[in-house]
């Protein structure tokens, strides 16, 4: 069997083992409150309810008009309490919907659809209904991606199972449990997309491989779906390494995926898919992994979106007393460290990791020696040391042509420097500044064409 | 309150994770890969060679602290650079120089070729060759003219590479083999090839040097000293002795390992180093062919240290990124494992 990889990358310490055997369990806010982000991925929406109004769980309550959009649903049965900005992932203060359950469990789902002969319209905006986006953590609306441009032929759907952030192991947990499900939702978008489906799976998982092939089997899908073991490395999962993996092809720079002829999917897209025809129910429930040095018993849970994590704590996972120095909302990897645990769970949140001091860095930047372990390590061959020096100099052409904006900020640069220079964070502000000069400096083309039109008249 | 809250929490930007190299563990793998060198030329050379590595070191690391003392600038002399400049400085002099001229060669390498330049990584010539480099033009007649020969006191006027250049000098399979396990006069490190090729793979294997500068620049040496020796006696086993004599004689192997690879010195991109071994090379083939002096790989070196910040342009294809630096149009490459669509449309014809 062919394992395949991609130039580059790191091998980090997984630690999957921590959670990986724990399968997933049920859990409920003790509050009994979910604060649900207005918007999750997309176009900003607007709410749908007001303070006071008596939601059913699945009941949508914000949505936008914009395609590029996906509405918002009540994950709980209740009543709205407040709408106000609370934290979410990112240390941003975002407008959120505050419900509180009355503990009963009236739904508002959508009558179940057979994905296999609906329209294919029907199906596309069945997915935005259920407010799907990608759960792999960027939050793309999933109905825009199944939606590409009519001069773009789409060969191969590509399952993202490879979980390349260490710590998680959600997705691993559910192709386990919920093997029909993800095959279920992956030949659902097959069918939309008239391709061929693969499922990359990073060789520390091999032992899912019997499973999704039985199922495969069972349901008669064998010339449609075939399985990919991909080399354990991080970043495998990013969409563009994987596609270079498995398919030996490249995205071209500044394109999408639907250009190399493919669109990647994350695993519990699929399953989200799968109930949003079966079950008719939207996106309202996240599955996601609990885990790191300073948890007591690492977890994987299956909880309502707009949980807040504090809300877990303790009655469903505890900490370590005073042994956390970092909350991280996503993999170490490329996640980000929050102020507090008070923070809700959003769709595209993967897993919640409690980092001890000894499991992160807190070291100080030395100078660069120059020793090109970063040019080896760039999963896009780039040259993260150049850019820095460039960066530093503040030539911003220059860091462009040693490949700035070409960064996937997966921060394998950071990670294998011996100076521990924080390369990938400086790339994040360079190409802060450069869209902000870009932006700027077409405001300035654009003011005076409108000057020299001012003048013509 | 979440007991989280209570515990000192940190913000940063991912990564939150790091391999736990450092400038310190890497000097350290330097250092153990230069003791063998260090121990064979105390054997080879007596105390003089022992006096000379534990003189440098000590004036290196001294020089450094008291620098970076006057300069207010931090002390690092905990990233043992200091050491390895002082080590690589002892290992490229002759046993037989004066205590005081490496002295001097310590204070120019460690004060002037790289304090002055920024420290440790803003460096543009190798310090420990820059310090050789000045007690060679400073000094010549005790760091080119005389070279003790191993095991005794008694002092040759001549190097072989020297006797090469001057007289004909002809070579048994003895003589290659006394040359391999460094049974020669020279400078005390760069002699016993046998123990350098040990250090090279010690250090491949440790991911702490690149292989595309050492290979370029000795394959370049000889591919040139094979033509030359080819034009000249028109016999190809001469020119191929030619070849194993200009690899085993002179620092060539001992500036391939430890000089080449020097890591502020020298490009950080890898076709960046592969010229720059294949420069290094062709200018030290040149020297010791042309050339008023009888080795070249210093000057080489330093010379290519000049222009290693330009060589630096050279880069690899960037993903997603045709042959021009285009974006790429899209592949039609489809892999063989996954043509079911070609399959299946071949079985329906």
């Amino acid at each position: 069997m062919k394992i395949f990889t991609f130039k580059g990358g790191i091998y980090p310490p997984e630690r999957k083992e921590l959670s990986r055997d724990c399968p997933i369990t049920d859990a409920f806010p003790s509050t009994k409150t979910v604060t649900i982000p207005v918007t999750m991925g997309g176009a900003p929406n607007t709410p749908l309810v007001k303070v006071g109004d008596i939601v059913a769980k699945g009941q949508k309550i914000a949505a936008s008009d914009k395609f590029m959009s996906a509405p918002v649903h009540s994950s709980v049965a209740g009543t709205v309490k407040k709408i106000q900005n609370c934290m979410v992932t990112g240390n941003m203060e975002v407008p959120c919907i505050i419900i509180e359950s009355d503990g009963s469990d009236r739904t508002d789902y959508m009558p179940p659809l057979d994905p296999f002969t609906c329209d294919e319209k029907d199906a596309i905006a069945r997915i935005r209904d259920a407010g799907i986006v990608g759960m792999g953590g960027a939050s793309f609306p999933t109905h825009v991606k199944l939606s590409p441009p009519p001069d773009k032929e789409i060969e191969y759907v590509l399952l993202n199972a490879a979980e390349c952030e260490p710590y998680l192991t959600i997705d691993d947990r559910t192709m386990q449990e919920e093997t029909e499900k993800v095959i279920d939702g992956l030949a659902i978008v097959l069918r939309l997309m008239g391709a061929e489906g693969i499922i990359a799976l990073e060789t520390n998982k091999d032992y899912i491989k019997p499973l999704l092939e039985k199922e495969i089997a069972a349901k008669g899908y064998g010339d449609d779906i075939k399985v990919a073991l991909v080399k354990t490395k991080y970043p495998q999962g990013c969409e563009k390494n994987i596609v270079e993996a498995v398919l030996g092809r490249e995205i071209p720079a500044g394109a999408l995926p639907a250009d190399a002829g493919t669109i990647i999917i994350n695993v519990g897209t699929v399953c989200a898919i799968s109930d949003a025809f079966r079950l008719g129910k939207p996106l309202i429930e996240r599955s996601l992994t609990i885990s790191g040095g300073a948890c007591e018993k690492p977890c994987n849970l299956r909880v309502p979106v707009g949980t807040m994590i504090g809300d877990l704590i303790p009655e469903v996972f505890t900490l370590k007393a005073g042994a956390t120095a970092k909350i991280i909302s996503g993999g170490p990897m490329m996640g980000f460290a929050m102020t507090n645990a008070m923070f809700p769970v959003a769709k595209g949140t993967s897993g919640v990791i409690f980092l001890t001091k000894d499991e992160t860095y807190l070291t100080d930047e030395s100078p660069c020696i120059g020793c090109g372990g970063c040019v080896d390590a760039c999963p896009m061959h780039l040259t993260p040391v150049m850019m820095v020096r460039e960066l530093k100099a503040e030539n911003y052409d220059g860091a462009k042509k040693f490949g700035l904006m070409d960064c996937i900020e997966c921060g394998c640069c950071s990670y294998v420097c011996p100076a521990n220079i924080r390369l990938v964070q400086r790339f994040r502000l360079g190409k802060a500044i450069v869209r902000q000069q870009m932006a700027d400096a077409k405001a300035k083309a654009a003011a005076q064409s409108a000057s020299k039109e001012g003048e013509k008249k | 309150m979440t007991d989280s809250q209570k515990n000192e929490i940190y913000l940063s930007s991912s990564p939150h994770y790091t391999k736990g190299l450092s400038t310190t563990k890497i000097m350290l793998a330097v250092i153990i890969a230069l003791l063998p060198e260090c121990v064979y030329g105390v054997y080879l050379f007596g105390i003089k060679a022992l006096v000379t590595i534990l003189v440098s070191v000590a004036s290196c690391v001294v020089f450094e602290v008291l620098f970076q003392k006057l300069c207010k600038r931090p002390c690092t002399i905990s990233d043992c650079s200091a050491i390895v400049t002082g080590i690589l400085l002892a290992l490229v002099s002759p046993a037989t120089v004066p205590v005081w001229i490496i002295i001097l060669g310590a204070l120019f390498a460690v004060v002037i070729a790289k304090g002055l330049f920024g420290g440790l990584g803003a460096n543009v010539f190798n310090p420990a060759l820059t310090g050789r480099a000045f007690m060679f033009i400073s000094f010549p007649a005790v760091m080119g003219a005389s070279w003790a020969e191993p095991f005794t006191d008694a002092v040759s006027s001549a190097t072989i590479l020297s006797k090469i250049k001057s007289v004909a000098f002809a070579a048994d399979s003895s003589v290659y083999l006394d040359l391999f396990f460094g049974k020669r006069a020279g400078c005390i490190g760069e002699t016993c090839i046998l123990l350098i090729l040990i250090s090279f793979v010690f250090l491949l294997v440790l991911k702490v040097i690149d292989w595309r500068a050492p290979l370029g620049m000795v394959a370049t040496v000889a591919v040139g000293t094979f033509i030359t020796g080819l034009v000249k006696t028109g016999n190809c086993s001469a020119a191929l002795s030619d070849v194993l004599l200009a690899l085993l004689t002179g620092g060539l192997l001992f500036g391939a390992t430890f000089m080449v690879t020097d890591y502020a010195t020298t490009p950080v991109t890898k076709p960046g180093r592969f010229v720059f071994g294949i420069g290094c090379g062709l200018i030290t083939f040149l020297i010791r062919t042309f050339g008023g002096y009888p080795e070249g790989v210093m000057f080489s070196i330093l010379i290519m240290n000049a222009i290693a910040p330009f060589l630096n342009n050279l880069t690899v294809r960037k993903y997603g990124y045709g042959k021009k630096g285009h974006a790429k149009p899209a592949p039609k490459k489809i892999v063989q494992e996954f043509n079911i669509k070609d399959a299946k449309q071949e079985a329906a014809k």
